[in-house]
């Protein structure tokens, strides 16, 4: 009976013992490579899940039951460098980009004030912009802050929007934000369209812009400098607008349509040149609205109804105004000299 | 608490005011009837009013240059508009849950196009209007609203296509509610009243042998 004990009492110490060492064994064999490494740090030993995890976080390609474009990439490394890109860089150079084009904008103002129309205004007016032209103008507009502002508050929302609104708030916001960004942006192909072929004709480099950039446009002080229809600034920023948003439709597009097999990383590219010809043609905006309304007496009423003060043509754009005298003074017929090339005269066949 | 009286009691004043404005709008119209004439007919006055209806689909051949913006943003617009209406998936199923009434709806691309079309089509005509010296100096304040009520209505829908936030759904049918009420006092009647309109005009002219 005692040996019956005894021998039970031993088979539960092996048991007990064997567990025990089942248990360190589990705990500490993984840790043999680590400890060899820590005596003989030169013959490390490979660690079949450090491998995995390494290729991994590289980006290697895999394989996937999932079928589509990227499923075979587990992580996606450039992901996180696009991030970095978009927090660290796009974002807060971007709002300091605009910020301090905003306030240079405003310190020009106090500083210099409007530039004045010379001599004052006579109340004679003469047609600058057609109907056509000034749809197509305000249409642009109205689409381009609709998405400008949707896609601001998508970039900045987060630190702007989440303290006002809350998370939940701006969940709502960005999804709304989101919807319409998407819906409008093939758009602004069609406005961009309409306004590259009413405006580029006036729009391509002459002679006299190169002068009048030079002179800073008469904006720094003297005399206001010769020029045509359009003066070089004006060029300028059509073409800042028409390139940036062509940058804008195109990466748009990939970034709207992801059913053509382009993958994470063109995604990624196509995101970064929309964040950053957006912040581009949005700042460069304010230069113009400021231009186009407080900064020069008298130019909005040209995009509003159409017609400038004689004397507004004769100090901003001499050329122009010679050349619209010249065809009221040729007597030509009014419905063939309008909107040519040549004169840049708005047409009234058009007007209606 | 507001989504309560949105799908609730504001649908439902909502319906009333625009059912019973539409149909006293239409009789008070109707009401005011024809004087008697007693000319001698010279031409079949129902063949002058289908053919109005049918003609003015079409700018009249001397106004084609002219109002080429119109005609072709208008098309965009309502024809979006309708698609929009009443084959957007969304709407279907509101309408089938309201009516029992259902019907295929359009695939969610086509959804999109529609309103891109009919986006295009709103903001160009309401822009030309404003920036026509004509077309400004005889819109009213009611020519404004319908339009900006109208695009108001369409962005809170695109805004809500996720249908993922019931806030945004509820804004929507709350817009939807506001041009329901507007609409039987508004020039958005023409809606309803195109056709018989171009229909009286051409059978006033097609019966004195007139084309209209
Ligand atoms: C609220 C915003 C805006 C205002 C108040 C505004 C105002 C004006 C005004 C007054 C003019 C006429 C200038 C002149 O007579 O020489 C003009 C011209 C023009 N605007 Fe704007 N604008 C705005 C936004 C935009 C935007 C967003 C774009 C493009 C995306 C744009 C593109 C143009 C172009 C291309 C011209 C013709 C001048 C040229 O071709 O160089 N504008 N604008």
């Amino acid at each position: 009976m005692a040996a019956q004990t005894r021998t039970a009492n031993r088979h539960h110490r092996i048991i007990i013992w064997s567990l025990l060492l089942l248990v360190a064994a589990t705990l500490l064999l993984p840790l043999i490579p680590y400890a060899m490494d820590y005596v003989d740090p030169s013959g490390t030993v490979p660690n079949p899940g450090a491998d995995l995890w390494r290729d991994v976080r590289n980006g290697n390609i895999g394989t996937s039951q999932v079928l589509g474009v990227d499923a075979g990439v587990l992580i996606n490394d450039n992901g996180e460098r696009w991030r970095h890109f978009r927090m660290n860089q796009l974002i807060p150079v971007g709002a300091m980009f605009m910020g301090s084009v905003l306030a240079l904008i405003v310190l020009f103002y106090l500083v210099r004030g409007p530039l004045r129309i010379q001599g004052g205004a006579t109340g004679k007016m003469i047609r600058r912009f057609s109907v056509f032209e000034r749809t197509t103008h305000w249409f642009t507009v109205g689409l381009f802050w609709l998405l400008a502002l949707t896609g601001l508050i998508l970039l900045y929302g987060r630190f702007v929007l989440i303290p006002v609104l809350g998370p939940e708030g701006f969940g709502l916001t960005a999804s709304a934000c989101k919807e319409a960004h998407n819906l409008f942006g093939p758009m602004f192909l069609v406005a961009l369209l309409m306004m590259f072929f009413t405006f580029v004709k006036d729009n391509i480099y002459a002679r006299g812009d190169m002068t009048w950039l030079l002179k800073g446009g008469g904006m720094l002080g003297g005399d206001h400098v010769s020029a045509g229809r359009f003066n070089a600034g004006e060029k300028i920023w059509f073409w800042i607008a028409m390139i940036g948003g062509a940058v804008l439709i195109g990466s748009g597009f990939v970034l709207d349509f992801a059913v053509f097999g382009q993958g994470r990383e063109v995604m990624a590219i196509s995101h970064v040149l929309h964040g950053i010809a957006a912040l581009i043609v949005i700042t460069v905006s304010f230069g113009h609205i400021y231009l186009g309304t407080a900064g020069v007496e008298g130019t909005i009423g040209s995009m509003v109804n159409g017609e400038v003060d004689e004397a507004w043509a004769k100090s901003h754009h001499d050329r122009w105004y010679a050349e619209v005298k010249a065809a009221e003074g040729g007597g030509e017929n009014e419905e063939s000299a309008g909107g040519t090339a040549a004169t840049g005269v708005a047409s009234p066949a058009r007007d209606a | 608490m507001f989504a309560q009286l949105v799908d609730g009691i504001f649908w439902d004043i909502a319906l009333w005011v625009f059912a019973i404005g539409v149909v006293w709008n239409i009789l008070s119209i109707f009401r005011v009837g024809n004087k008697p004439d007693y000319s001698e007919p010279r031409g079949s006055a129902v063949a002058g009013a289908v053919a109005t209806n049918l003609r003015r689909f079409m700018p009249r051949s001397e106004m084609v240059s002219r109002t080429r913006l119109q005609v072709i943003a208008g098309y965009l617009f309502h024809l979006g508009l309708f698609a929009l209406l009443f084959f957007a998936a969304p709407h279907v199923l509101f309408i089938e849950a309201q009516t029992g009434l259902g019907w295929t709806s359009m695939p969610y691309w086509a959804f999109i196009i529609a309103a891109q079309l009919s986006f295009t089509g709103l903001l160009l005509l309401w822009v030309h209007r404003v920036m026509h010296p004509v077309t400004r100096l005889l819109s009213d304040m009611d020519d404004h609203m319908a339009s900006i009520l109208t695009f108001i209505v369409m962005l809170t829908g695109c805004m809500a296509l996720v249908e993922a936030f019931e806030g945004l759904r509820v804004l929507h049918r709350f817009t939807v509610e506001i041009l329901m009420v507007y609409f039987p006092f508004s020039r958005l009647m023409h809606a309803f009243m195109f056709i018989p309109s171009r229909a009286f005009t051409g059978a006033w002219f097609g019966r004195r042998g007139v084309k209209a």
